[in-house]
Formats: C-alpha cells, sequence, structure tokens
C-alpha cells in the first residue's frame, strides 16, 4: 500500500540558489510542488475574477451571478462582524478565503494540497493576528491592552482574568494554523486510506480463491472513498469560511478593542 | 492516482529516504518551511493587490451601479404612479362637476319648459273661457228673447182661447195679470 503521508512530500521541480538571511539562516527558494500549487490557486483565482469583470453588467450573466455571489458574501461577512469599518480590512479577508478555498480545492482535483503544509498555515495563522496586533495598537495605542481586561472584572480577579485572556490571545494564531492543517491533513489521508484498501483488496480478490471474499469490502471502501471525497469537498470550503469568519471576528476586536 | 505516486516515490527514493528518517510528517521539515513561506508570501502579495486595485472596485462598481440603477427606476415607477393618481383624481372630479352641471342644465330646461306650458295653457284657457263666456251671452239672449215671444205668444193664445170659449174679447190688462198670477203659482 502507498504511504499516505506521501502525498505531503514537498518535491523540488526547478532549482533556484539558495538565500542565507542573517537572522533566519538558509531559505531554499526552489520552486516546489507546493509553490507551484499556491500559484496555481491564486492565478485561477484571478483567472476567474478576470472572466467574471471582464464584462460587467448590470443585469448580471451566470458567472458575474457567481463571482458577484462570492464577494457579497465575504463583503457582508466583514460588514457584519465589524460594521462599518469592515469594509477597510475587506479586501484582506476576501483574498485570505479565496486563496485558501483554492488551495483546499485544488488539493482534491490534484495531487498536492498547499493548506495541508504546517508551513503555510503558520503563515497565514501569523499573517492574521500580526494584521490584528497592528491594527489594534495603530487604532486604540495602549487602550488595545483593554483586550486582556474585559470590561467589568472587579479588580481583585485581575491576576486571574488577564494571564487567561493573554494567553487565549496567543492561541489564536496556533488554533488558526492547527484547524485548517489539521482538517486538510486528515482529510487527505482518509482518503488515501480508504483508496489504498480498494487497491489491496482488489489485488487480495485478483489473487481467486478465499480472496474474493474482499470484493465486497473493496466496494464499502471505494462507496467510502466517494463519500469522503463529497465531505471533504464541504471540508473545503466550511475550512476558508472559518478562517475568514475568526479573522473577521479577531479584526473586530482589534478595531473595537475598548469596548470588549 | 497510486501508479502517479509510485512513479514518483521510484524518483524520489533520496528525498524520501531522507524526510522519513524519523518517520515522523513531511511538513515538520523545517528545512522546507523557508521556500514554501517565501513563495507564500510572495503569491498572497500579488493576488491581493490584484483583489483589492482591480477585482473589488470593479465589482463594487458594478454592483453599486446596479443598486443606483434599481433605485432610479423603483423613483420613476412611485412618481409615474403618483402622477397617475392625480389624474385619475382630477379626472373623476370633473367628471363629477359635468355631471352635476348637466343635472342643473337638465332641471332648468324642465322647469323652463313646464313654465312656458303653464302660461301658454293660462293664455288658452283665457281663450276659450272668453269665447265660452260670449257663448253663454248669446244663449241667454236667445233664451230671453224666446222667452218674450214665448209670453207673447201665451198671451195671443189666451186672448184667442177666451175670445172663443167666451165670444167676449178679453182686455189685454186681464189676460197679463192672469199669466202673471199663474207665472206666481209655479
Amino acid at each position: 500500500m502507498a504511504d499516505p503521508m506521501h502525498q505531503f512530500q514537498v518535491e523540488k521541480l526547478f532549482d533556484l540558489p539558495t538565500v542565507n538571511l542573517p537572522l533566519v539562516g538558509a531559505i531554499d527558494l526552489s520552486i516546489t510542488n507546493s509553490s507551484l500549487a499556491m500559484a496555481v490557486a491564486a492565478g485561477l483565482v484571478m483567472l476567474f475574477f478576470t472572466f467574471v469583470t471582464a464584462n460587467p453588467k448590470v443585469v448580471p450573466g451566470r458567472l458575474q451571478v457567481v463571482g458577484e455571489g462570492v464577494f457579497s458574501f465575504i463583503d457582508d461577512l466583514a460588514v457584519s462582524i465589524i460594521g462599518k469599518e469592515g469594509r477597510a480590512f475587506f479586501p484582506f479577508v476576501f483574498t485570505l478565503f479565496l486563496f485558501i478555498l483554492a488551495m483546499n480545492f485544488l488539493g482534491l482535483f490534484l495531487v498536492f494540497t498547499a493548506t495541508s503544509q504546517l508551513a503555510v498555515t503558520v503563515t497565514f495563522g501569523l499573517m492574521t493576528i500580526g494584521l490584528v496586533v497592528v491594527v489594534g495598537l495603530f487604532r486604540n495605542g495602549l487602550g488595545f491592552f483593554k483586550l486582556f481586561l474585559p470590561s467589568g472584572v472587579p479588580w481583585y480577579l485581575w491576576w486571574l482574568v488577564v494571564p487567561i485572556e493573554v494567553i487565549s490571545f496567543v492561541l489564536r494564531p496556533v488554533t488558526l494554523a492547527l484547524r485548517l492543517f489539521g482538517n486538510m491533513l486528515g482529510g487527505h489521508v482518509a482518503l488515501k486510506v480508504f483508496a489504498g484498501f480498494v487497491i489491496s483488496l482488489g489485488a487480495l480478490a485478483a489473487g481467486g480463491g478465499l480472496g474474493l471474499l474482499a470484493i465486497p469490502a473493496a466496494i464499502l471502501s471505494l462507496g467510502g472513498v466517494v463519500a469522503l471525497t463529497a465531505l471533504e469537498f464541504l471540508v473545503a470550503f466550511l475550512q476558508a469560511f472559518v478562517f475568514a469568519v475568526l479573522t473577521c471576528v479577531y479584526l473586530n476586536d482589534a478595531v473595537h478593542a475598548g469596548h470588549h | 492516482m497510486t501508479a502517479e505516486t509510485q512513479s514518483t516515490s521510484g524518483t524520489t527514493e533520496s528525498t524520501e529516504a531522507e524526510g522519513h528518517g524519523g518517520g515522523g510528517l513531511p511538513q515538520l521539515r523545517f528545512e522546507q518551511w523557508g521556500g514554501q513561506i517565501f513563495w507564500l508570501l510572495i503569491i498572497f502579495a500579488v493576488l491581493y493587490l490584484a483583489l483589492s486595485r482591480i477585482f473589488t472596485p470593479r465589482l463594487r462598481g458594478v454592483i453599486d451601479e446596479r443598486a443606483r440603477t434599481i433605485s432610479e427606476a423603483v423613483e420613476t415607477a412611485r412618481t409615474v404612479q403618483a402622477e397617475a393618481l392625480d389624474q385619475a383624481r382630477t379626472a373623476e372630479a370633473e367628471l363629477a362637476e359635468a355631471r352635476a352641471r348637466s343635472q342643473r342644465v337638465a332641471a332648468e330646461a324642465r322647469a323652463k319648459s313646464v313654465a312656458e306650458s303653464a302660461e301658454r295653457g293660462a293664455v288658452e284657457d283665457a281663450k276659450v273661457a272668453e269665447r265660452v263666456a260670449a257663448a253663454e251671452a248669446e244663449i241667454r239672449k236667445a233664451r230671453d228673447a224666446a222667452m218674450g215671444n214665448v209670453s207673447g205668444i201665451a198671451q195671443d193664445i189666451t186672448a184667442a182661447i177666451v175670445a172663443k170659449l167666451t165670444g167676449a174679447p178679453a182686455s189685454a190688462a186681464e189676460i197679463k195679470a192672469a199669466l202673471a198670477g199663474r207665472e206666481g203659482t209655479r
């Protein structure tokens, strides 16, 4: 049976020089299947919106309805969670959502899933929380730290509440990164394992004799793969959506840090 | 898919052996993080710029334009409807006024014709009454004359009868008195 973890292997496709950065260390800039998947995902998103907005009409065509639907979906999300200021963060949330969604879906059609790479999800998590911190400090100054001190907490409980709030804030990027990573990893491993069952049970049946008993199990596994694939499409959308929603929620905290 | 992975696993035997040395997740090979993060940031930046500078304004423009078109159309429809309602009300008022005027004219005409016919009737009546009065006067005159003749005839007859019966003619005064007495008793 093929190694179910093999699909997460990052492989070089095109060699580029390794750069040594002072603090970070050596960075291999080679094009890999991971960076190719990212580029294809981003390219597909841009291609889609190029077609959508190529000839925009007041009475939209089918493609334009889909594009505007996605647009309004995230726009409404940002505005309903963050409020009027949500418009300013809309491009960031929109990019995040579309990029993650495209990479999730690509993983279901191609071999490589960029969002199942911890490096990718951690970067997304840090980007989001970095934006939250920058926006929070820029908008509220030191008032941003009121985030760690919810109003209405009596002073004698501060020693308990403040560390909890700080820890929960620090864990936000971690949960953002691990949730997406775990969902993508688990889904694709399960798919691969069930698909592997179909092959190995089929090989058993091909041997004839008692091995023919493996055929129902192989069919069951095939059904499992089909069902899991459908589920994975749902998960692919849901994880992109959850990431976008949580980004909005955290940005809302940063914008309205004073009245938490 | 399995055929594909098997074919690649042959060519990447060395990297796999290296990567699976610890048996851990391929995702935890930190020497590969730098390149992935580098490309991710660049691609994200490109996508962000494309979406925020090109596609978002375009889509927002279309959506705003649609909202404007719809609100304008609704506004126009509302104005037209109000106008139509106004005209309908005016027409109704005009109709009511016209009806009232026609009723008034009809009533006036009726009253006028009634008065005229009454006047004409009165004139005719007067003419007829006059002619009737003249006729009655004539009749009375004729009757009086006839009555006068009757008394003369009665005197003559009486005188003749008296003369025949008595052989002596009675005087005119006597006959007259007798006739008057007879008339008086009647």
